[in-house]
């Protein structure tokens, strides 16, 4: 079937008019987005090797742990909102990991949960043994915490806690042993 | 009536105000000791406790209410909430109880310099870091005369130390106590490099020359170790011979090829010993 003249005018109009309205969409999902986009940036970490003792710490293990670190609070932050104890598997060890995971399955057993925005964290190295099995950190974490029941939101903060955290050397990357949360210095 | 009325209302609003602005605790608690929680008013309510050991819901009644030990065995920051009001409040680590003690190597060469280390993390019996300085004492030694005892005390809950391992050979025992707690390592403390190796030659009856060394000791006195590798060597104008020997009860032994002229020496590892020039009527 052959088209006139006047057909195809209004095929390049409803072309162009839906090649506007797809840049128009994609313009306001764009702006839409860009807030999320700061977003999935990410919580802030900076970290203060200089006082650690009573070895140094070399850069490539700074970086390591701070990227180490910050994996671990995003699955804490993750199964405690989400009560799924097992996404703590692979950056928590030992004590902290067992300690974390009981507390989860006790939230979720009674509907509750935490659901925790993180600001960042300032972290300072103060104890790295000798022979590189352990290491020792104080973090100073900005945290808004809601706490829920089912739905409900119970009560909120924002808060500056202060932990102390033990991590040690795995096969690839460093876990988190010990984290306990301490009173204002 | 009216006024009746904005009475009411203006009471219902202030109630949970007022009830919610007094909820406290007296703290810091100490782990697995329990706590009074205040709440101002009378009647039930539904107490909900956020913190490190998990988040319970309890219907409780206003005025003091007892939470339980076993709700605050962990250390860290509690929140209890009442009525949308809510208390934070810190738990710390109870006394101490144990020490989890890395003592590292666990096999050392007698008489190195800072070799054995030792790193001490205090704990209560849930498991908290007790984070109040502690004495801790190190000692490393064969026997209870002799060994290095050195003192420190905890940061956070950790002591640390390096030391000297000792002169004689054998199972040390590695020893952090702290208060009533003792937590005991073995260092297996092995014989350090040969110090010097001393050897003799001999002609045997087939014309080869039969090497043997001393007593193999390290600069301390221990016996280095059977099954150590000692090197032979003997250069004379056809070449150079190696022999490698095992130390088997203290001393290594070897046959070289006969030779009417040759320089022998003696080795173990990076150690030298003494060279013969053999040749003639030798």
């Amino acid at each position: 079937m052959i088209s006139q003249p006047s057909d195809k005018h209004a095929d390049i109009r409803y072309l162009s008019l839906a090649a506007r309205a797809t840049i128009a969409l994609c313009l306001l999902f764009g702006i839409a987005s860009f807030p999320t986009a700061i977003h999935a940036a990410g919580p802030e970490y900076s970290l203060n090797t200089s006082s650690a003792s009573p070895r140094t710490v070399e850069d490539t293990t700074a970086a390591s742990i701070e990227r180490d670190y910050a994996h671990a609070w995003k699955s804490l932050v993750a199964a405690l909102e989400a009560n799924r104890a097992e996404l703590l598997t692979e950056n928590f060890t030992g004590t902290a990991r067992q300690r974390w995971q009981q507390a989860i399955d006790i939230q979720r057993q009674n509907g509750l949960s935490r659901r925790i925005v993180d600001h960042g964290h300032s972290l300072r190295v103060i104890f790295y043994s000798l022979d590189g099995s352990s290491l020792q950190l104080e973090d100073v974490a900005d945290l808004e915490i809601e706490y829920r029941d089912g739905g409900k939101v119970l009560s909120s903060e924002h808060i500056k806690s202060r932990y102390l955290v033990l991590l040690t050397p795995a096969e690839n990357s460093w876990k988190i042993r010990i984290l306990e949360e301490l009173p204002p210095s | 009536m009216n006024l009746l009325k904005r009475g009411i209302v203006f009471a219902m609003l202030l109630a949970p105000v007022l009830c919610s602005a007094q909820l406290s605790i007296a703290g810091p608690v100490q782990a697995g000791a329990g706590a009074m929680l205040q709440a101002p008013g009378s009647g039930s309510a539904t107490l909900y406790l956020f913190g490190p050991t998990g988040a319970i819901k309890r219907s409780v009644q206003r005025g003091t209410i007892a939470i339980l030990g076993d709700d605050l065995k962990l250390a860290g920051r509690y929140t209890a909430i009442l009525d949308g009001s809510s208390a934070s409040f810190y738990v710390t680590a109870a006394p101490l109880a144990r020490i989890s003690f890395i003592a590292r190597p666990s096999r050392v060469p007698a008489a190195a310099s800072g070799a054995v280390l030792g790193s001490a993390f205090l704990f209560d019996r849930y498991q908290n870091l007790v984070l109040a300085p502690t004495p801790v004492t190190f000692r490393l030694g064969t026997d209870a005369a002799t060994g290095e005892d050195r003192y420190s005390n905890s940061h956070n809950g950790v002591a640390w130390v390096q030391l000297n391992s000792g002169r004689s050979s054998g199972p040390a025992q590695f020893i952090a106590s702290a208060g009533d707690v003792s937590v005991r390592r073995v260092v297996q403390q092995v014989a350090a490099d040969p110090c010097a190796i001393r050897m003799n030659a001999t002609r045997a009856a087939d014309g080869s020359i039969l090497v043997e060394t001393a007593p193999i000791q390290d600069c301390s006195g221990n016996a280095v170790p059977d099954g150590t590798i000692v090197t032979f060597t003997s250069v004379d104008r056809a070449g150079r011979s190696t022999v490698d020997a095992r130390i088997k009860r203290g001393f290594a032994r070897a046959e070289l090829p006969a030779s009417s002229g040759a320089t022998l020496s003696v080795a173990a590892g990076v150690v030298m010993g003494n060279e013969i020039h053999w040749g003639g009527g030798q």
